[in-house]
């Protein structure tokens, strides 16, 4: 048992570590926001923004006070869960990103559920039958893949799907998802778009990873004692490569939340990815500290996973 | 695939040495392809970059044009030959930026490990916590544009990553029973990280080196929309994609021949590092 | 279908579709377009294209889904603030103004059936009888003094605060009419009620996101940054309108998703498409283009108090060397109007015509270089996606400055915070005008000494005397013979290049009828909801 008691002091460490990197971001996020030239009542102004004008509205927004104070607020705000109000609409930002992260995590969601599984596959068999004609085929391939940039991708998908053959939604939001197959046709293509993306990392690391492992002299050892290679590769290779492939997974999939603008923007799709963008471009602070501490969850989350991962499937790194 | 069945192929790849196979010695030779061009590209365009061949645009190939024209009626060719200074130069700079600091404090933090090991572990996930557009347009305000801040902007980015993936490698090395002989005869952590630790971990690392360059040379032309890339008339080779893809309804060269030159490139560079010589990659 | 030739531009398909409006029989059209070089067969089928987008009945019903291409968490239904064409778009279709401009320019009466002035300084203004808010509320004069004096009030942030300080006094004569008083005369009026910030909104609304007005759409749904949903109002005033059931309305900002969208038949309307796509568009027969041109334009600004435009010289030799032919083609691929430095376009009934726009002339432009003593310098020129097609611009200015010896080092700035930041303040730097309906609202805002976007710091107080002047004048031939002259003023002596009038593309399903041309902007001035139909 003390294994278990060790693991759990160690998740209760990362937690309250995580609730710290969260304020140091935030600060990092106001700190950020406070240098880039303008403020929201300029922004909203744009063309019109004349110093009196700019004053006035400064002044009906409540944005008198400095902005480290504003920040004060929106911080001790979140101490009781309200994500404060939108100064640019006036919206409670609950509301804002509400429905929008709920689709950002749909689309991560399924995203993951195709492209992990089949990531892990390629790369294990990849790292296997390594030198092989497989090996080559899916090396060059993943890099083609990640090599277009991704807005061809999704671009070209459209072009191919939507207009020249009629198969699929040009836009996935709105498009009807009645069905199962009509919702299957909906996210059709961002979802291949981003498992393209992330996917080769997912396969090149695993399969890296893997290599190495199987370098270790015990396994090389095993090996020519005639051990199968198969029952080395899965039961001994793939538990000790687990932390780093982790790792390269977490990272790929932190991608999917805040850095999906591309896809959300040719798919029209709304995601938190371009709330964020609004966000910064209109100054908007609490939407900008409330999307950023959504990233940075996710973030943390997921690298946290990855390192329990990594802890509890090397023995010795539980002690 | 008869002979990959045998166990004895891993090992008996350990023993070609140095010797390079075909494959990686095609690879380096794109490779080198670019990086002449990258230098000497700019004494044989047949046309100023900026310059207005044509008031015809997205034209296909021809004698005259050999990459056809682009958007604006400039000639495709002599662009992707600029565009190979920017590209190759940048990417790689940055990439060996990122990968070296990444790597080196990856491996600094497992040993090390403790306190050391968390506390620069949570400040590099703070920063990766910070939403690189945010990052992207400060570094542009407080310091400008230009091409040094882009690449040190690159490499802060990508350094995050690199030192996770690296220390995960090498957290697990470190526990292995050659790490603690070492330890127990009393090495000193510099020669345990190069001696041990490095040369353990260098397949996965190059291999995470390869990726990123792919993904430094596609996310260029996005800052160059930050005001941080490549200034005009000059563009890199995604930014060339990107401003020709009105052109990819009609099939224009203007947009196949530069995905061809970074698929090329990107291609290369992973290849290589696939194939590296074995002496090299697997020193274990 | 037949194949349209290549070189045949949507600014052609513009030309004929004006002149069908304008009475033109079809001999007179196809010896038109004998005459520019297209063969009889190719003519006929644009006339087909053209007649189709100009001749049809109506038809009620249907649901519209539009796209416009810039959408974010600050849309807002609120027409004070309104900033963007989306926002644009959804105050025409939930609200009415007072006045209107149609698609020939002139005023026509809207929620007003009279505006009556004997100095045009003290105006009388009449109102339609028998119309009705959303919520039900009676349309009357308190209406229209709120929503007029919020302009006023500095804490809404109300984008025409400037244009409307001249109302000093806006008040109630009784339920149906309202007096307004000017500070000057300005016989105007009449059109600045027209633009799209005074719409009429219930009084005393402060939370504007329900879209509560007299307009010929009910809004159903509103997310800012994602979509507006809008029902047909059955109580609306004009008779028979609006055709549309239902009409959705949503940005998608890359402009190849929304040509794809449309040819994919997700949307039927896409606005302001990239000149670019026009090739990939024509090749579609299901898709038909709207071009308008107004004063819509990208332009050079070179502070007159900050060096290299102190210098006499500077600016008249960058004037020369801006070559508007290769950036109204290159560019703009032919969809933009040469302009002449001034910014009154011909879609403005008070044009300069005899204004020639000067010729790209190099050598010039280097003589005067050389006697500003900037030859050998480099010059920072400021440009941004924000500004748009600023950056091609800068790349052209440049290139031509290469030939003379005149080195020019492109900024490229970030969009973001292009205003506030960039624009009317670096030395030399482009900034982007939209159309405005009058030249004294362009004049006031853009080249009165006291202007808020004085873009060169131009001041002449000959200019600023025949500005107020113009304003008041109730005689049209003298007004326009003043307008003519400050146009003079304006492209010999400011710094602002203005190389072309840029020309707004919509494209839209063949099944959209009804869309035409308006000089306040695309999408029929933004208010093509209440106007089109859908063809089952």
């Amino acid at each position: 048992m003390p294994g278990s008691l060790t693991l759990w002091f160690l998740v209760l460490q990362r937690l309250g570590i995580a609730l710290l990197t969260l304020l140091i971001v935030s600060f990092a996020v106001f700190f950020a926001t406070e240098l880039l030239p303008g403020d929201v009542a300029q922004i909203l102004l744009g063309q019109a923004a004349t110093p009196e004008a700019v004053a006035g509205l400064r002044h009906a927004m409540g944005l008198d006070e400095p902005a480290i104070l504003r920040f004060f607020g929106w911080l001790a705000g979140l101490v009781h869960g309200d994500l404060g109000t939108s100064y640019v609409n006036k919206m409670p930002v609950a509301q804002l990103i509400g429905d929008r992260l709920i689709n950002s995590l749909k689309l991560a969601g399924v995203t993951t559920v195709v492209s992990v599984p089949i990531s892990l596959l390629m790369g294990i068999a990849a790292a296997m039958w390594r030198g092989s004609i497989f090996d080559r085929v899916i090396s060059t391939l993943t890099i083609s893949l990640i090599s277009v940039p991704e807005f061809l991708v999704a671009t070209l998908s459209v072009l191919v799907f939507a207009v020249w053959l009629g198969w699929l939604p040009a836009l996935s939001y709105g498009a009807d998802t009645s069905s199962f197959t009509a919702l299957l046709k909906a996210y059709a293509m961002p979802v291949i778009t981003l498992s393209f993306v992330i996917s080769a990392q997912m396969i090149r690391m695993t399969r890296a990873a893997v290599i190495e492992t199987i370098n270790t002299p015990y396994v090389e050892m095993a090996l020519l004692k005639g051990a199968s290679r198969r029952r080395m590769v899965l039961g001994h290779a793939l538990p000790n490569a687990l932390g780093p492939i982790a790792n390269a997974i977490a990272l790929s999939l932190s991608y999917l939340v805040g850095g999906v603008i591309i896809v959300e923007t040719i798919f029209n799709y709304p995601g938190v990815a371009k709330l964020m963008v609004d966000a910064v471009s209109t100054r908007d602070l609490p939407l900008i500290q409330s999307c950023a501490m959504i990233f940075c969850v996710s973030y943390l989350s997921l690298i946290t996973l990855a390192d329990l991962i990594a802890i509890l499937s090397n023995p010795r790194l539980r002690h | 695939m008869k002979t990959l069945s045998n166990p004895l192929l891993l090992i008996s790849h350990a023993h070609h040495g140095y010797a390079f196979n075909k494959v990686g010695r095609a690879g380096l030779a794109v490779i080198i392809f670019w990086g002449l061009i990258a230098i000497f590209g700019p004494l044989i365009e047949p046309y100023p970059p900026g310059q207005i061949a044509s008031y015809d645009i997205f034209t296909p190939v021809s004698a005259e044009h050999w990459m056809g024209l682009d958007y604006l009626g400039h000639d495709v060719f002599s662009r992707v030959l600029m565009g190979a200074r920017y590209t190759v130069g940048i990417a790689l700079a940055s990439v060996f930026l990122a990968c070296t600091g990444g790597v080196i404090l990856g491996m600094i933090a497992a040993v090390a490990g403790g306190l050391f090991d968390m506390i620069l572990s949570r400040l590099l996930d703070a920063f990766n916590g910070i939403p690189s557009l945010l990052f992207g347009l400060v570094a542009v305000a407080a310091v400008g544009s230009s091409i040094p801040v882009l690449v040190l902007t690159l490499a802060a980015i990508y350094l995050p990553g690199s030192y996770r993936f690296a220390r995960a490698l090498a957290v697990n090395v470190n526990t292995m029973d050659f790490v603690t002989v070492a330890r127990a005869r009393g090495e000193k952590t510099p020669y345990l990280i190069l001696r041990e630790i490095f040369p353990n971990i260098l397949g996965p690392v190059l291999a995470d080196l390869g990726l990123r360059f792919v993904f430094i040379v596609l996310v260029l032309s996005g800052l160059s929309f930050l005001g941080l890339g490549v200034q005009p008339p000059n563009a890199d080779w995604g930014a060339l994609v990107r401003e020709n893809v009105e052109g990819l309804s009609l099939g224009a060269p203007a947009i196949i021949f530069p995905c061809i030159a970074i698929a090329s490139l990107t291609i290369s560079v992973n290849l290589f590092i696939d194939n590296l010589p074995t002496k090299i990659r697997d020193r274990s | 279908m037949k194949k349209i030739p290549m070189n045949w531009s949507g600014q052609d398909d513009a030309m004929v579709e004006n002149a069908i409006r304008r009475g033109a029989t079809r001999r007179e059209l196809l010896k038109m377009l004998m005459a520019s070089g297209v063969g009889a067969a190719a003519g006929g089928s644009l006339l087909m294209r053209a007649d189709r987008a100009v001749a049809a009945t109506p038809k009620s019903g249907g649901n519209l889904r539009a796209a416009g291409w810039s959408s974010s968490t600050a849309d807002t239904l609120d027409p004070a603030q309104a900033s963007l064409s989306t926002d644009y778009v959804r105050c025409c279709a939930f609200y009415d103004r007072l006045t209107f401009l149609n698609e020939t320019g002139n005023v026509e009466n809207e929620l007003a059936t009279e505006l009556a002035t004997d100095d045009a300084q003290t105006w009388q203004i009449k109102l339609r009888e028998g119309v009705t808010f959303h919520d039900g509320k009676a349309f009357g004069a308190d209406d229209v003094v709120f929503s007029l004096k919020r302009h006023l009030d500095p804490a809404v942030g109300s984008k025409v605060n400037s244009i409307a300080k001249q109302m000093t006094e806006i008040s109630k004569v009784d339920d149906k009419t309202v007096k307004i008083v000017l500070d000057q005369p300005n016989a105007d009026l009449p059109t600045i009620l027209s633009l799209h910030h005074f719409m009429i909104v219930a009084e005393g609304t402060t939370d504007f996101s329900k879209g509560n007005g007299t307009g010929a759409f009910i809004c159903e749904t509103f997310e800012p940054g994602v979509k507006s949903l809008a029902t047909k109002n059955p109580n609306y005033w004009k008779e028979n309108r609006p055709y549309l059931d239902s009409f959705e309305f949503f940005a998608i900002t890359d402009n190849n998703a929304r040509v794809n969208a449309l040819m994919s038949g997700d949307i039927q309307l896409a606005a302001s498409v990239n000149p670019r796509s026009m090739r990939i568009l024509k090749s579609d027969p299901k898709v038909v283009t709207s071009v308008s041109t107004s004063g819509n334009y990208t332009n050079l600004n070179m502070r007159l108090d900050l060096n290299p435009g102190d210098k006499a010289g500077f600016v008249e030799g960058m004037k020369y060397l801006l070559n508007r032919e290769a950036i109204q083609k290159s560019v703009f691929r032919g969809l933009a109007e040469i302009a002449n430095d001034q910014p009154i376009s011909p879609a403005d009934r008070y044009h300069n015509p005899n204004l020639k726009a000067r010729e790209f002339d190099p050598e010039k432009a280097k003589a005067l270089f050389e006697k500003a003593g900037v030859l050998g310098t480099e010059i920072p020129i400021v440009a941004s996606d924000a500004a748009t097609s600023s950056v091609d611009m800068a790349t052209i200015v440049q290139q031509a400055g290469d030939q003379i010896g005149m080195k020019f080092k492109i900024d490229r700035v970030p969009s973001d915070g292009y205003w506030s930041n960039y624009w009317l303040k670096a030395p030399v730097h482009f900034g982007n005008i939209n159309p405005r309906p009058t030249p004294d609202i362009l004049f006031s805002l853009l080249y009165a000494s006291d202007a808020p976007w004085n873009e060169s710091q131009y001041k002449s107080a000959k200019f600023d005397k025949m500005l107020a002047e113009a304003r008041g004048a109730l005689d049209d031939s003298k007004r326009t013979q003043m307008y003519w002259e400050m146009q003079e003023m304006v492209a010999n002596e400011a710094g602002t290049a203005i190389p072309v009038y840029i020309s707004n593309v919509d494209a839209l399903s063949d099944k959209v009828g009804g869309l035409k041309p308006n000089p306040l902007g695309g999408m029929m001035g933004y208010d093509f909801a209440r106007h089109v139909w859908l063809e089952s």
